[in-house]
């Protein structure tokens, strides 16, 4: 449904985005995760035909955004970082104006908007004055602009930003009911957004797409974490214990590992990120009377990424989240997602 | 076929929305209610004041001055409507100055944008809107000015009278359209009034240069002003240069708009 190949983008000679690849099948929703400033808006606006690329190709349902623009404007909804809502308008009137220009024939006109309307929960506020509206309306206002000229393809950006916690649920289980019937491409810098929206994610770090997968592979990915390898030989009774009494070690794993000698086992160690107590484990090991055979370090690179999201609701508002409790929640956001109604 | 008429459909989408918010906007009916005032008291000054048109008239018929005849009607349309252009030239900027300064400090010029528009429509409904919406604010004045010349004898220009008031429309539009290329080109609305008084102040008096350029420049200058092609309308001449001036006065501030927009989205940063 969209196929992105190649795309780059370059502001004077600093890159907003470089070679950015990936697809969505019809009927996916995909996640844009990155950081702030990572080039999610920029490739949104390059698939809207808002902007033109420097390089590379983008096609929605077989146009290309360049090329076909008008082809494609007619089969995007899209709703920018803010909601594009004319304040001086009724919810209908500005559900019919945007039906006309995006070009719904006049007999369907009224069916359409009611529809969206009602999908957009937003029926009893069809004749009050969008300016009136509350933040949470008026981002439901923005996404039945999205959806009223009923486009097979749907690219929201940042779509729950600013929204308080209730609000966001509301917003969420309304792309998820999209999907299906439309191809959706969201932004975010939230992590648990993806995991609880998204059936597949596409993760963008510096301008650069740095991993595609689903969210649950990915949260292993991540769960996996930074962390060492070891293959030890002797009773590892105590040293699990030991290790865990470490600082910055999260998970101690100990299992025989496959094809070792019945006297060797395995230690998986995960780490908190932003530690690394290499010397102090190799010392445990040593100190505990075991030989060390190898000990090897595991790195994902997704690590940095994760590292820049926010990863847990509360911290969008939020100037308290100190850095520290930040690293802390990397870890256990992915594990909790229920915990945004906290 | 099917083409021109979605053009034309989408041209009066942009043109209903655009004059939906003039009229949803106190702030025009505001300026609309000071240009009322405004152009009330110069058509009573100008017509009843002590020194007005009518008290010239009664001391020369006192004085048994009876040549040259004087067309009261005739000199009153051609005062009036110097005055209405010059009130225009206050008024037009604060018309235009939000056309496209306000999408873009909205956010909806985004929407615009990705809608299946072309720029050229957009702008085109546009400037229909606001020029809708400066012809409302004069067709009042048409009623009063039509009941006071009624009494006038020898009776009223009838076509001075409308090729004045259609003169005021198409000068109107041309500022209106070049005050709308300077809305695109910022997102101040203040700054886009400001740069477009600048700019029709200077078109405004461009012939006082052009005078003392003088030559074959200050020739093809003095066809550029507002001014004086706005006074050969007035006074019942129907000039065709003076048409087209006005004419491409309007299709450049279309044009212009149409690629700021462009290059707006081009270089974007």
């Amino acid at each position: 449904m969209i196929e992105v190949e190649q795309l780059s983008k370059l502001y004077g000679s600093t890159p907003a985005i470089q070679d950015v690849t990936f697809s969505v099948e019809a009927g996916e929703i995909l996640g844009f995760l990155g950081p702030n400033g990572a080039g999610k808006t920029t490739t949104m606006r390059i698939l809207t035909g808002y902007l033109p690329a420097t390089s590379g190709t983008a096609r929605i349902a077989g146009f290309d955004v360049h090329e076909d623009s008008m082809a494609v404007r007619k089969r995007i909804g899209y709703l920018p970082e803010t909601p594009p809502l004319y304040g001086d308008m009724t919810v209908e009137g500005f559900l019919h104006f945007v039906a006309r220009i995006k070009g719904v024939a006049a007999g369907d006109r009224s069916k359409r908007v009611e529809l969206a309307m009602r999908r957009c929960n937003i029926l009893e506020k069809r004749q009050v004055l969008i300016r009136k509206l509350s933040k949470g309306f008026r981002q439901r206002v923005g996404i039945a602009q999205a959806i009223v000229h009923d486009p097979p393809a749907i690219i929201l950006d940042e779509p729950t930003v600013g929204l308080d916690p209730r609000q966001i649920i509301e917003v969420r289980n309304l792309i998820k009911s999209l999907a299906g019937d439309h191809t959706i491409i969201l932004s975010t810098h939230i992590l648990p957004e993806v995991s609880m929206t998204c059936s597949r994610v596409a993760i963008i770090n510096r301008g650069r797409v740095v991993a595609t997968n689903t969210p649950e592979q990915l949260m292993a990915q991540l769960a996996g974490g930074s962390g060492y390898e070891l293959e030890v030989e002797g009773d590892t009774a105590a040293l699990a214990a030991r290790l865990h009494r470490l600082p910055g070690i999260r998970t101690v794993e100990i299992g025989s590992g496959e094809g070792l000698p019945k006297s060797r086992s395995q230690v998986r160690l995960t780490l908190e990120p932003g530690m690394d107590p290499g010397r102090e484990i190799a010392a445990t090991v040593v100190g505990s009377g075991l030989g060390l055979y190898e000990m090897r370090r595991v790195r994902v690179s997704l690590e940095d990424v994760f590292l820049e999201l926010t990863t847990e609701e509360k911290a969008m508002d939020g100037s308290t989240a100190a850095p520290s409790s930040d690293a802390n929640n990397t870890d256990a956001a992915p594990d909790s997602p229920g915990g945004e109604a906290a | 076929m099917n083409s021109i008429k979605t053009i034309i459909a989408n041209v009066i989408a942009i043109y209903r929305r655009e004059l939906q918010s003039y009229f949803a906007s106190p702030f025009a009916y505001i300026i609309a209610g000071v240009f009322w005032l405004l152009s009330g008291f110069f058509f009573v000054a100008i017509l009843m004041g002590p020194e007005g048109l009518i008290a010239q008239a009664a001391l020369r018929d006192q004085m048994g001055i009876t040549t040259p005849p004087v067309d009261v009607a005739y000199q009153f349309l051609s005062y009036f409507l110097g005055i209405l252009g010059s009130l225009a030239l206050f008024i037009l900027p604060m018309l235009s100055m939000g056309l496209y300064a306000e999408e873009r400090k909205r956010g909806t010029l985004e929407l615009l944008a990705t809608s299946p528009l072309t720029n050229w429509v957009v702008a085109l409904g546009k400037l229909l809107g606001v020029v809708t919406f400066f012809l409302t604010m004069v067709l009042p004045l048409l009623i009063y000015q039509a009941i006071a010349l009624s009494a006038a004898n020898p009776p009223a220009p009838i076509t001075v009278m409308l090729l004045g008031h259609a003169g005021l429309i198409l000068m109107a539009a041309a500022i209106l359209s070049l005050g709308m290329f300077i809305s695109s080109l910022t997102d101040s609305t203040i700054l886009a009034a400001i740069l477009t008084f600048g700019l029709i102040l200077l078109l405004w008096v461009v012939d006082l240069v052009a005078t003392s350029i003088g030559g074959g420049l200050g020739d093809a200058l003095g066809h550029l002003s507002l001014i004086k092609n706005y006074t050969t309308l007035t006074q019942g001449i129907l000039d065709t240069s003076s048409l087209i001036v006005f004419l491409s006065y309007i299709l450049l501030g279309i044009f212009l708009t149409a690629q700021s927009i462009e290059a707006f989205r081009f270089q974007r940063s």
